[in-house]
């Protein structure tokens, strides 16, 4: 592990201030860090505490030991490099499609179909049927279906017309 | 047989409800084997998004000695990249909320070898691969299996756990549930035949009063018809109405009791063939399914189900040839008037039915909202002393009272809906009764007697068959429902029905009278899914009385290895053999029946404590009864209970102690007598007390038997001969206690010393403190 991370320091740590937390990314692709100049380097991941309702604070970096390397309360305090590395995982660590508009709602016996234009491609999914879409906080909308992937409807009253009256079943 | 079957369920499943091929397709497969030089594609998964994260379909395909990715181009050949899986150093999963990583990792300062990216949707195939590679890291193989089987499973899995089957033609389901009806034919028969009877006895009493006025009434006050013969023919007029009143209940009554009786029937047929199928099941389909659901199923499913078939098919069938009828009787009378009856009728059913999906919507969104009712009682009833703890009354009655009134003003909306509608609807069909009138009056009075085209009598005849308009509309307006109901009910019975077990005994089983009790297994490999194994290739012999004590981390396999030489799962490599034969060729039951199993969490069925002790040997004697709660030191906590043996136990044993009814499940397991008995960590939930009363039992109750037992606790195995430890699906170490204990850094020997460890501290911290027995609950 030493040895492997000594050799993934990259470009990142030009220019490093001594004490304080920096993140880069690796050749490998992973996300780097250490807490202090003088830690090893470690892989870590990205862990949003409040995925939701803070979704750009509170972010916990965990190793390969699912340790708490850091816990960073504001990225924006960071260094620009250690920030542009943090948000790249952050992006992908926060994904969830973005349903566009919605085609149909299908009831079946125990699950419920749901066909959508989403901003990543068009998508079929299915939830159950007692399963209903979680409200967000802010007015949008969070359904999750049976694989557990999460589809967000982040603002239901800028849909188009039909997709409305679809969704009109599962919003207040 | 059943595999293969349930294959092509899952490439069903993926069809219908996910946007990605069933299978490898076949452009991508020979441009990946063609760049592995000829190997097979052992494993396959989707990687369904992109760098950008954009929905992609770019295909991982594990070969027997490289790694591709590829994707196919539309018009081109399919993009192939591949390495050599020798190359990988490292395979890393990063799960992310909706979008997870997989990345293969290389030398460390060189970039990663491929990175994939994908929804959870193809995380099931994905953790295959990654399996299969950190096996190999492990200098260990794994046993290829069909690749799009393995594929097919893993990415229906979600949407086959929610829902067996792929919802097929609901006019499919009708026939098979029809199908039920073939035992009862003559009783169909009979109840359509009264209801045929009912629908045209129904005719007569119009008809006759027509016939009345034209023949009696209008003659006699025109004089043309002595009054003699008037009221002679109109009191046979009148009789006949009666008679046809009189013959119309009877058939109702007829047809009403019938259907009842014969939807009961069916009902019973399927409830019970139902609930032998259930028994029949394995134990993997019970631990995919919801108690609840399938306890639904056996109860109001098959109880709709009586509802569609007393009432439904009959109403249904009848109201169509009722309509159909009508409307040619009234053309035949009139054609104009018949026409400004019949013509409205498909409008008024299309509206009906139309309404009927309207009210589905708002129900479906007034259910959503009862749901957040239901949610907070089941919520804060069963945590109430934290509520009162945190003093929270008041925000809890806020926040039920908003729920509350969300859900009433749902309900209002929707009776709000229903009210309108019928009004309205009934305005129309009135409507239609004023536009009859309209063209009737100046064809019944005329200007002369010549220009009279229509006679009373029909007229009357016209208004009162018209009346019979409005049921049959209301009924086939709402057979949509109908059918829904009943279809969605019995799709759940058939989904059940149509599951295959999976632990089958094969021709011609061998019974062992008695089973020695001498286990064997040969490098036995098993999983519950995917590639995964949760054993691989563990061997050993026990030989009949050994007493055999498993230990190991949480997760290891322990439980697994004892539901295999249950065979409550059949292996998928290598044999279990119980005195010499493999379990697959043995009598299932009969060997079940000389198997004993202490669990963790005892079950005791509702009923009294002797029913519970005998539940497996119902001709117990008492006295068997007695000597068995004595041997399991229940006896003397049982005659303590005002109701001692026959005290009732609830659902889940509640009035007991865990400790009490675990010694009530030793009871039960010494008077079944079995040849060989598993332990499954029968004393891990109980206090240090009564844990000793369990051990004193549990010394009696493994004389002479094969034991496995399994325990948290290694103290509690001094009895064993012999120790297995089972770690990460294999067995690690075996041996004696001191034997392992010789073991220098051993995992046997640390489990012991941490054990020690931690007792030792917290002895040390609790001094004083002697658990009473039977205070935890
Ligand atoms: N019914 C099941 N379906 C799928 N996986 C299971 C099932 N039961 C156990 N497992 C998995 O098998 C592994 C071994 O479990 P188990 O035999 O219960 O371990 P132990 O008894 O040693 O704690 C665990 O990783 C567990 O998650
Ligand atoms: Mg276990």
């Amino acid at each position: 592990m030493t040895k492997a991370s000594s050799q993934a320091v990259a470009e990142g740590e030009k220019g490093a201030e001594p004490g304080g937390l920096r993140l880069w990314r690796g050749h490998d692709g992973r996300l780097w860090g250490r807490a202090t100049a003088s830690d090893d380097a470690r892989s870590v991941r990205v862990c949003r505490l409040f995925p939701w309702s803070q979704p750009s604070e509170y972010v916990s970096l965990r190793d390969a030991e699912d340790e708490e390397l850091a816990l960073v309360h504001r990225p924006e305090d960071l260094d620009a490099t250690s920030r542009e590395a943090l948000e790249v995982s952050l992006a992908e660590a926060g994904f969830v499609m973005q349903i566009e508009s919605i085609d149909a709602v299908e009831e079946e016996i125990e699950i419920r179909t749901f066909s959508v234009q989403t901003s990543q491609g068009p998508r079929s999914f299915q939830t159950e049927r007692d399963e209903w879409p979680q409200p967000l906080a802010g007015g949008g909308l969070l359904i999750r279906d049976v694989a557990g992937d999460l589809y967000a409807v982040p603002d239901p009253d800028t849909l188009d017309a039909r997709s409305r009256k679809l969704l009109w079943v599962f919003i207040d | 047989m059943s595999a293969a079957a349930s294959f092509d369920t899952d490439r069903k499943i993926i069809e219908r409800y996910t946007d990605q091929p069933a299978w490898l397709p076949a452009r991508v497969r020979a441009g990946i084997e063609e760049d592995f030089a000829g190997d097979p594609v052992q494993l396959y998964a989707l990687a369904d998004l992109d760098a950008s994260l954009n929905l992609a379909e770019t295909w991982v395909a594990l070969g027997p000695n490289r790694i591709a990715l590829a994707r196919d181009e539309d018009d081109a050949h399919p993009v192939v990249r591949s390495f050599p899986r020798t190359s990988i150093r490292e395979v890393r999963l990063e799960p992310g909320l909706s979008c997870s990583t997989l990345c293969f990792l290389g030398d460390p300062d060189e970039p990663a070898l491929a990175r994939v990216r994908f929804t959870h949707r193809q995380r099931r195939a994905m953790e295959n691969i990654q399996f299969v590679v950190e096996q190999q890291l492990d200098g260990r193989g794994v046993e290829p299996r069909d690749a799009d089987d393995v594929y097919a499973d893993a990415v229906a899995a979600p949407v086959r756990d929610a829902q067996a089957l792929v919802a097929s033609n609901d006019m499919a389901v009708i026939w098979r549930l029809l199908s039920y009806l073939q035992p009862y034919r003559g009783q169909v028969a009979f109840g359509m035949v009264s209801a045929a009877m009912l629908t045209l006895l129904s005719l007569v009493p119009p008809v006759l009063s027509g016939w009345i006025i034209d023949n009696v009434v209008n003659p006699v006050q025109q004089g043309s018809l002595p009054i003699d013969e008037g009221l002679r023919r109109a009191w046979w007029g009148v009789g006949a109405i009666a008679g046809a009143y009189a013959l119309r209940q009877a058939c109702a009554w007829a047809r009403l009791r019938w259907m009842a009786v014969l939807g009961e029937n069916v009902a019973r047929d399927l409830r019970t063939e139902l609930y032998e199928h259930l028994q029949g099941l394995s134990l993997s389909f019970f631990s995919r399914k919801k108690t609840g659901s399938l306890i639904t199923r056996v109860s109001s499913d098959t109880d709709r189900l009586w509802e569609f078939l007393a009432l439904g098919v009959v109403d249904v069938s009848l109201s169509v040839i009722q309509l159909v009828g009508l409307s040619a009787v009234l053309i035949t009378i009139d054609w104009k008037m018949g026409l400004v009856m019949t013509l409205p009728v498909p409008v008024l059913c299309w509206v009906t039915f139309q309404q009927g999906e309207r009210m589905n919507r708002i129900f479906l969104r007034a259910w959503r909202k009862w749901s957040r009712v239901t949610d907070i009682l089941s919520d804060t009833i069963p945590g109430m002393r934290i509520v009162k703890a945190f003093n929270q009354e008041e925000r809890e009655k806020q926040r039920f009272d908003a729920r509350n009134r969300d859900v009433t003003d749902e309900f209002n909306a929707l009776h709000r809906v229903w009210t309108t509608f019928w009004p309205i609807l009934m305005l129309f069909v009135r409507g239609m009764v004023v536009l009859v009138w309209v063209l009737a009056v100046p064809r019944v009075l005329g200007d002369s007697p010549a220009a009279v085209t229509l006679s009373s009598g029909d007229f009357v005849t016209f208004l009162l068959l018209m009346t019979m308009f409005i049921a049959p509309i209301d009924i086939i307006g709402q057979m949509a429902r109908i059918m829904n109901r009943a279809t969605s009910s019995a799709h759940r019975i058939f989904e059940v029905l149509d599951t295959q077990p999976q632990v089958v005994d094969q021709g011609d089983p061998v019974r062992l009278e008695p089973v020695q009790g001498r286990v064997e297994f040969r490098d036995v490999t098993f999983g519950y899914d995917g590639v995964r194994q949760v054993v691989r290739g563990i061997s050993f012999v026990v030989s009949p009385g050994e007493v055999i004590g498993l230990v190991g981390p949480s997760g290891g396999g322990k439980t697994t290895v004892t539901n295999l030489i249950a065979r409550f799962y059949d292996v998928t490599g290598g044999q279990v053999l119980i005195d010499g034969v493999d379990v697959r060729d043995l009598d299932t039951g009969h060997t079940r029946r000389q198997l004993g199993m202490v669990l963790q969490d005892p079950y005791l069925f509702h009923g009294s404590v002797v029913e519970n002790i005998r539940y497996g040997k119902s001709d117990a004697s008492l006295e068997e009864v007695i000597e068995a709660a004595t041997a399991a030191n229940a006896h003397d906590f049982l005659c303590k209970l005002p109701n001692g043996y026959d005290t009732i136990v609830g659902e889940r044993g509640h009035t007991l102690s865990g400790g009490e009814r675990q010694r009530i499940s030793i009871a039960r397991a010494i008077l079944h007598d079995p040849r060989i008995l598993i332990l499954d960590e029968a004393t891990s939930s109980v206090d240090t007390e009564t844990e000793y009363k369990i051990q004193e039992a549990l010394d009696r109750l493994v004389a002479d038997r094969t034991v496995f037992a399994i325990a948290h606790r290694l103290s509690t195995l001094r009895r064993a001969d012999r120790i297995f430890v089972v770690d990460e699906g294999r067995l690690a170490e075996h041996g004696t206690h001191q034997e392992l204990l010789a073991i220098e850094g051993g995992t046997y020997r640390r489990l012991c010393e941490l054990q020690q460890e931690l007792t030792g501290s917290r002895d040390a911290a609790r001094p004083k403190l002697t658990p009473i027995e039977g205070a935890t609950t």
